[in-house]
């Protein structure tokens, strides 16, 4: 052993010690940068050579610059992500719609419904007073409108749910392109069999991202690239190609948009709504914003337009039977439009009579039979407690109400359970992640010390070499 | 587990924001008094709690409708009332003028007075309330009787709703009630009749014909007794309904209270607690984020 090979081993140490000490900080300045994993550098011995008959060693060598990453953890955040994003977006939209139907703090729809009912027993007490046939068609109209008000407010959260898919289609494609670009980078690092340990992180955290806005499943194939597809199955990113997303209107469904995907490196757009929003796939905020849509609001609304199809057409064949103040008979109380899907909104329901006279309290002509015969006001009044075969059951008309507000109620809850579990969940695992991947302050500052002591050591030992050297050519001298 | 700067970070800023969380939900809760401020809070309770209310109100319609039907019925019990004093006071005259003692001038003096009666009992037909002539049936915006005594409402009853399918009539027939029915005297005594037939007798001073219609009279007093006697009974009806629907809503209030009102003993008190805890959780993380190695580096 020669004191240049002393030397060498010095040198090895020092490089070595250096580049842990690089590792380090670059691990101390990303301790906030948000999916950035924690290196370690790990040494190992270099290679062991015989000297005199003994193996000795010829210092120490990187032998890798790793990665604090589970696999299994990151594929759980995923899925994590893509709960949260559908709660978040249904619980959104869902709270907005639940406001409508409070008639706790306000008075609502409920109200106007059983006020309507209330004015025909008044009617009842004096089918002749005129102040009472005021009420009622002021009722009417107010309960008319306030079909319509809850009716056009629904209507909005869909259309707004409908414009938020532009955002998040964008997002996605954002994501896409990145996870795609990154794959491209990724592997032409590897290939030279270095770690592309920063854009790896980077890569799951697009991933993540990702997954917030709609269910995918991906998988790494062995060049180092990820391929991300839907989880029913169609493929978003295939190795440095992503597939583009784009935005159809549909006229079957009053003009709101259809997803299609345009393959990666493919050309023909494929119609993909049924998916991103199907039961079997990861919701994300992509399928919650369909099913708020295309479900849930469109299931209220048809709530909605059966109660006031069933009121209408009760109230109206039993006030046609009736006669008014002045023997009109077969009149319609309100005016309804053709089908039952939008009896609620504009050009629905409507108040038909325009002369008080005209309210058909008596079931017979007032004219020949008196004008105090209440027999229909009575009817009618009676229909708030009449008990109607109804999609929920046979109940009557302010019991069906009182269960689609139940129904809003259930979905708000069901969405803010399931946020508030994803969040803890969430919360968990990015802890966990934490705990695995983060960065430790303290921990790296120990390290600091440890290599830099280390390092000084190294340079100790070409002080020494040095010397050494010195002596040997003094000796020449 | 290892325990990064960022763990310590994330674990303050999450006890801090469900402890603000809390506090804002009891916050919401001290302001509305309310414990179900939207139906997503509790779907099931809210769906109970909007059944309740409207049973309160139909509840409220309903006592509407009975306090409707009492001063009706009030109303018509003391024109019956009257014509009750009008028909002793014909008997007690019919008996007088059947005597023999009574010659054609005391009967002729008599007859003015049955007359009279006559004119009272008509006058009473036609009692009303706010406008409307509460023995005319379904056509109660006319007198029911002329002055001839015919009878020109309906007999319809006008019923009200007391009680979720719970009708009552309050109205009673003018024509029943005076004439015995339509024609006069089908069903019943013919009230106006009888007297027609005592001006008729004491004008003639038929002394056996004004003791012929004693016995009727009789039957019209009964007549109009058996009638009030019903009245009462649907009164009390009204008013036991009336009881039932007051007690309905007092335990109704009730239930509703529990299940909606807040306790705001305890609201206040889980109120300071969140305070405390929040307090507590910012000094903490205070004291903890600062210590680090760094601290102990030079």
């Amino acid at each position: 052993m020669s004191i240049l090979s002393l030397l060498d081993i010095a040198k090895s140490g020092i490089t070595a010690q250096r580049l842990a000490l690089e590792v380090t900080s670059e691990n101390i300045t990303n301790v906030n940068t948000p999916g950035y994993s924690k290196q370690t550098t790990v040494f190992t011995t270099a290679t062991v050579s015989q000297e005199r008959g003994f193996p000795l060693g010829n210092g120490v060598r990187v032998a890798e610059i790793q990665r604090a990453y589970d696999d299994f953890l990151q594929m759980q955040l995923k899925s994590e992500n893509t709960t949260k994003g559908w709660s978040d977006t249904v619980l959104a939209s869902m709270t907005r719609a639940e406001q409508l139907f409070n008639e706790f703090t306000t008075d609502g729809l409920g109200k106007s419904l059983q006020d309507f009912f209330s004015a025909w027993q008044d009617l009842t007490a004096n089918p002749q007073g005129q102040p009472e046939r005021q009420a009622i068609l002021a009722r009417g109209q107010q309960l008319a409108d306030q079909f319509k008000r809850v009716n056009s407010y629904l209507n909005d959260i869909r259309t707004e749910a409908n414009q938020s898919l532009e955002g998040v289609t964008a997002d996605v494609n954002d994501k896409l392109r990145k996870i795609a670009s990154l794959n491209e980078q990724i592997k032409q690092i590897e290939v030279q069999g270095a770690r592309a340990n920063e854009l790896r992180d980077q890569r799951d955290l697009a991933v993540r991202q990702l997954a917030e806005k709609v269910g995918i499943t991906y998988m790494e194939q062995t060049d180092g690239t990820l391929n991300v597809s839907l989880s029913l199955g169609q493929p978003l990113v295939l190795g440095k190609d992503a597939a583009v997303l784009s935005l159809q209107p549909d006229a079957a469904n009053s003009g709101f948009y259809r997803i299609y995907s345009t393959a990666p490196g493919g050309k023909t757009a494929v119609d993909i709504s049924s998916i991103v929003g199907g039961p079997g796939n990861g919701q994300g905020e992509m399928g919650g914003t369909l099913q708020v849509r295309d479900s849930l609001v469109n299931g209220f609304l048809a709530d909605l337009d059966e109660l006031a199809y069933t009121l209408a057409t009760e109230v109206n064949a039993v006030h046609s039977s009736g006669f008014g103040l002045t023997g009109s008979t077969g009149l319609d109380f309100f005016s309804t439009p053709a089908t039952m899907a939008g009896y609620s909104g504009l050009g629905g329901i409507s108040v038909a009579i325009s002369n008080s006279n005209d309210i058909a309290a008596a079931n017979a002509d007032p004219s020949v039979g008196g004008t105090g015969n209440n027999t229909n006001a009575k009817d009618i009044a009676s229909l708030f407690d009449k008990i109607l075969p109804l999609s929920g059951g046979n109940m009557t008309l302010g019991g069906f109400y009182n269960s689609l507000v139940g129904k809003v109620g259930v979905s708000v809850q069901n969405a803010e359970r399931s946020a508030t579990l994803s969040e803890g969940v969430l919360k968990q695992l990015d802890n966990l992640r934490e705990s695995q991947s983060g960065v430790s302050l303290d921990e790296e500052l120990a390290n600091l010390i440890k290599y830099q002591k280390a390092f000084e050591g190294a340079a100790k030992l070409i002080n020494t070499g040095t010397e050494m050297m010195d002596v040997i050519l003094g000796l020449v001298r | 587990m290892r325990v990064t700067q960022n763990t310590t970070a994330n674990l303050v800023l999450n006890s801090l924001q469900t402890i603000r969380r809390r506090t804002e939900e009891l916050e919401q809760q001290a302001a509305t008094g309310v414990k179900i401020n939207a139906p997503g809070d509790d779907p099931v309770t809210a769906q109970q709690i909007l059944h309740m209310k409207s049973l309160m109100a139909a509840g409220d319609q309903y006592s509407r409708n009975i306090s409707n039907g009492i001063s009706w019925l009030s109303m018509t019990e003391a024109a019956m009332d009257e014509m009750g004093n009008v028909l002793t006071r014909a008997k007690e005259l019919t008996v007088q003028m059947a005597n023999a003692t009574s010659d054609a001038k005391a009967r002729e003096s008599g007859m003015n007075e049955i007359v009279q009666l006559r004119n009272q009992l008509i006058q009473l037909g036609n009692t009303q309330l706010n406008g409307r002539y509460v023995f005319g049936g379904f056509k109660n915006d006319t007198p029911p009787f002329d002055s001839t005594g015919a009878f020109n409402g309906t007999d319809d009853s006008i019923t009200i709703e007391i009680d979720r399918g719970a009708f009552v009539p309050i109205n009673y027939s003018g024509g029943e009630l005076l004439r015995g029915g339509t024609p006069p005297g089908s069903t019943g005594t013919d009230i106006i009749g009888v007297f027609d037939n005592l001006i008729t007798a004491l004008g003639a001073n038929d002394q056996t014909a004004v003791q012929a219609e004693l016995p009727n009279l009789e039957d019209a007093l009964s007549q109009v007794l058996s009638t009030r006697t019903d009245l009462g009974a649907r009164m009390n009806r009204l008013e036991g309904q009336k009881n039932v629907i007051e007690e309905m809503k007092f335990s109704l209030t009730k239930v509703l209270s529990d299940k909606q009102d807040v306790d705001f003993m305890q609201v206040i008190s889980d109120l300071t607690k969140q305070q405390t805890a929040f307090e507590a959780a910012i000094a903490a993380s205070g004291k903890i984020s600062q210590i680090s190695l760094l601290d102990y580096l030079s």
